[in-house]
């Protein structure tokens, strides 16, 4: 029984245990937004792609730039987890499962945004019973479907020992058939020292395999645009760009998620102002970086003199000012000076920063995608005027509502299955807030 | 708990079929002025060598919106002054044009020789009835290749019918001279008509024809008050023989036959490295589960 009370899940297992009424209705309202996505989406399956602002120029719009931002977000997850658990960071522990959270989940989120961008779902097999290999779609199909499987592993292996905790932890006080699927996922796991040695190995392997396959499986994505020559995509550094762009984003995310279930799960003796400024340094590094690279990329393509690469960019500096500027100034510069000045460095600071950059990285993949789209090589015959500007109609928007409503809800899901924070190993590790950094 | 999950959907159904979805650029705005709905038809006329087509296009103003109505069928006719004669009638397409295609004998040709063609949309519950008329004399273009002088020369002429309905010659018009490309026609020249309805010209050299040289030239008499539009067409193989250029290997076409061989190879490497090492992590998670069999659980 004393044994039991030093346990660390015993402070953790209110959250498993229960839900309070907020937390009932946070999930209500999450079930509402999803409600009207499905209603959006039936919308569209009734009345077709016509109900969205999508057309004969501009054929990607609002959806695909969701399927980019939810893959970058993902992508930046697994890159952070693993690189964290791969270098044994010492303060990695309390966040290394939002990390690999955000991974799983974002990853689940993201495709069924391209199924959404797909007129004819019926025909949605072809892909796979026609997929040419020359097309960089069935590439990112490949890569896509290659990394879930990859990052589910990786999860489930970061997880076992936890799960095995929770398996023989009596005083957890839960229904018996979440016992016993904890006990079926724990898969008989003790600890021995060959147990331990085995899933140390396998994880080492995964955690070096879903860096490698993010940056793989993200500079795909970066080539379905690169690889054409459209002006603004065709370009050889877009895909390290979209890598850069894609764990900027997913920082900030981490950073949200930080501060969001410190506060709800009152974890303020875990996650630490040391952590949010560990995680700040990551993504004031990975804005130097992208705005190196957003740079170089718009000065070479300015330089260039291309005709139709100038008039991309008029088009950025008069139509999409607002967008551009919030992305590539702000979204540069803010972290910068916010993370980079010790006097501004508190948690609310670098959480309202965080905020700022997941928005501006979102406005970066918008005038990435539809300004391009907007400024064809050759104009469409008796294309109506209104149909040659995007602008997203009202079912897009709700379904983008519903995709960070089911990001929510999957995470508040998560956090109620399994504790937040990895609790095997963590025994005393709470209270000692200068041995986390 | 599955009648809640099954009167939900049926609730999102009926919604979303109830609800019309309100997009800005269609056409079927709620009628918000008392401007009265009007319908309007156009008629084009484009005279061949031995068929009139006749093309009317029927548009719709209600309020502010303007657009094209599908599927209205319009009769089309012909009148030589005194008696007017059914054509027959065609259904619109998307774009609003309902196109007739009648043989130019046999139509009934008033005193001066011309033709008086009617289109009319005779109305449904929602769109008044519409009309629109043309006159124009049939005429025929003629195309004739010949060389002279080592030159290459296109030779025309053209002829109208007088009021017995004889061809006679068209003195002093002027027509242009095409030939088809992808997107358009590419104009290659004009010949002024002599009195006796004929005229020539130089054929240009170097233009791209099909495989065997071939190319469609078309010359035309466009918007006369008198003929409306005629046309006239003949095939000649004084074209470029087009060449075809073929891959000798496969390449990343996505109509190749088969990706390139480099391609595939790294692929199969990078597919087969990455699931390998998932078949060892879930190797060891099978070697953990049977390792739990032969060792007691712990005592928290």
């Amino acid at each position: 029984m004393e044994l039991q009370q030093k346990n660390p899940l015993k402070e953790f297992a209110p959250q498993l245990e229960r839900t309070s009424i907020q937390g009932y209705a946070w999930i209500l309202f999450l079930l509402m937004v999803i409600g009207l996505g499905v209603f959006a989406f039936l919308n569209q399956v009734i009345y077709g792609h016509e109900v969205t602002g999508m057309r004969d120029n501009v054929v990607w719009g609002v959806y695909i730039v969701n399927f980019i931002f939810f893959m970058g977000v993902s992508y930046a997850g697994a890159l952070i987890s693993g690189t964290l658990h791969l270098f044994k960071t010492a303060w990695r522990k309390p966040i290394i499962r939002m990390a690999e959270f955000i991974t799983v989940i974002s990853l689940l989120i993201g495709p069924c945004f391209i199924l959404l961008c797909i007129g004819r779902l019926d025909r949605l097999p072809y892909l796979v019973l026609f997929g040419r290999i020359q097309s960089p779609i069935t590439w990112d199909v490949i890569a896509i479907s290659t990394d879930i499987f990859g990052c589910f592993i990786f999860l489930y292996l970061a997880v076992l020992r936890d799960l095995a905790t929770l398996r023989d932890y009596e005083l957890l006080q839960l229904p018996n058939w979440r016992k016993k699927i904890y006990k079926a996922l724990a898969l008989g796991y003790t600890g021995t020292p060959e147990q331990q040695q085995r899933l140390n190995r396998a994880t080492d392997i995964m955690a070096a395999m879903v860096i490698s396959i993010a940056i793989i499986v993200y500079s795909v994505l970066a080539w379905i645009f690169s690889v054409t020559l459209q002006p603004g995509w065709h370009s050889t550094i877009f895909g390290p760009y979209f890598v850069i762009a894609a764990v900027y984003s997913g920082s900030a995310v981490l950073i949200l998620c930080m501060w969001v279930f410190r506060k709800v799960y009152h974890l303020e003796e875990y996650i630490t102002k040391k952590h949010f400024v560990a995680v700040g340094v990551i993504m004031l590094v990975l804005a130097a970086f992208f705005g190196y690279f957003t740079f170089s990329d718009y000065l070479t393509k300015w330089y260039g003199s291309e005709k139709n690469d100038e008039l991309l960019i008029q088009l950025l500096f008069k139509e999409f000012y607002w967008p551009f500027i919030i992305s590539n100034y702000v979204g540069v510069l803010l972290p910068l000076l916010v993370i980079g000045i010790a006097k501004l460095r508190t948690i609310t600071n670098i959480t309202l920063t965080a905020i700022v950059v997941i928005i501006a990285l979102w406005l970066n993949r918008y005038i990435i995608v539809v300004p391009t789209l907007e400024s064809p090589y050759l104009p469409i015959q008796d294309a109506r005027p209104e149909w040659l500007n995007y602008t997203a109609t009202w079912v897009e928007w709700s379904l983008t509502a519903a995709g960070v409503a089911v990001f929510c809800l999957l995470f508040t899901l998560a956090s109620k299955f399994i504790t937040i924070v990895p609790v095997s190993g963590l025994e005393g590790e709470g209270k000692k807030e200068d041995v986390l950094i | 708990m599955k009648r809640v999950i099954a009167l939900l959907i049926v609730f999102l159904l009926t919604s979303a079929l109830a609800v019309k979805p309100s997009y800005s650029n269609t056409a079927e705005k709620p009628d918000s002025t008392i401007k009265p709905v009007e319908s309007r038809l156009s008629l084009n006329y484009l005279c061949g060598s031995d068929s009139v087509l006749l093309i009317a296009t029927l548009s719709i103003n209600k309020g502010d919106a303007s657009f094209f109505l599908k599927n209205a069928f319009i009769d089309f006719s012909a009148s030589d002054g005194k008696v007017s004669r059914s054509l027959g009638k065609a259904a619109t397409d998307q774009e609003g044009n309902a196109i007739f295609k009648c043989p130019a004998a046999g139509l009934p040709i008033e005193k001066d020789g011309m033709v008086a063609y009617t289109a009319k949309f005779t109305g449904t519950n929602k769109y008044p009835t519409a009309e629109a008329s043309f006159s124009a004399k049939p005429a025929k273009i003629r195309l004739f290749f010949t060389i002279e002088d080592s030159l290459r020369v296109l030779k025309i002429t053209a002829t109208q019918k007088n009021e017995k309905g004889e061809d006679v010659a068209i003195p002093k018009e002027t027509l242009l001279i095409y030939i088809p490309r992808l997107f358009s026609l590419l104009k290659i020249g004009e010949i002024a008509l002599d009195e006796s309805g004929s005229g020539t010209l130089e054929f240009p050299k170097e233009i791209v024809g099909d495989t065997l040289g071939n190319l469609t030239v078309i010359a035309k008499i466009e918007e006369s008050d008198k003929f409306g539009n005629v046309q006239g067409q003949n095939v000649i193989n004084w074209g470029v023989h087009k060449q075809y250029y073929k891959a000798e290997v496969p390449s990343r076409e996505l109509w190749t036959p088969i990706a390139p061989l480099w391609m595939i190879i790294t692929l199969l490497i990078m597919l087969a490295g990455v699931w390998a090492h998932y078949a060892y992590a879930v190797y060891e998670l099978v070697m953990i589960k049977r390792l739990s069999k032969k060792e007691k659980p712990p005592v928290y």
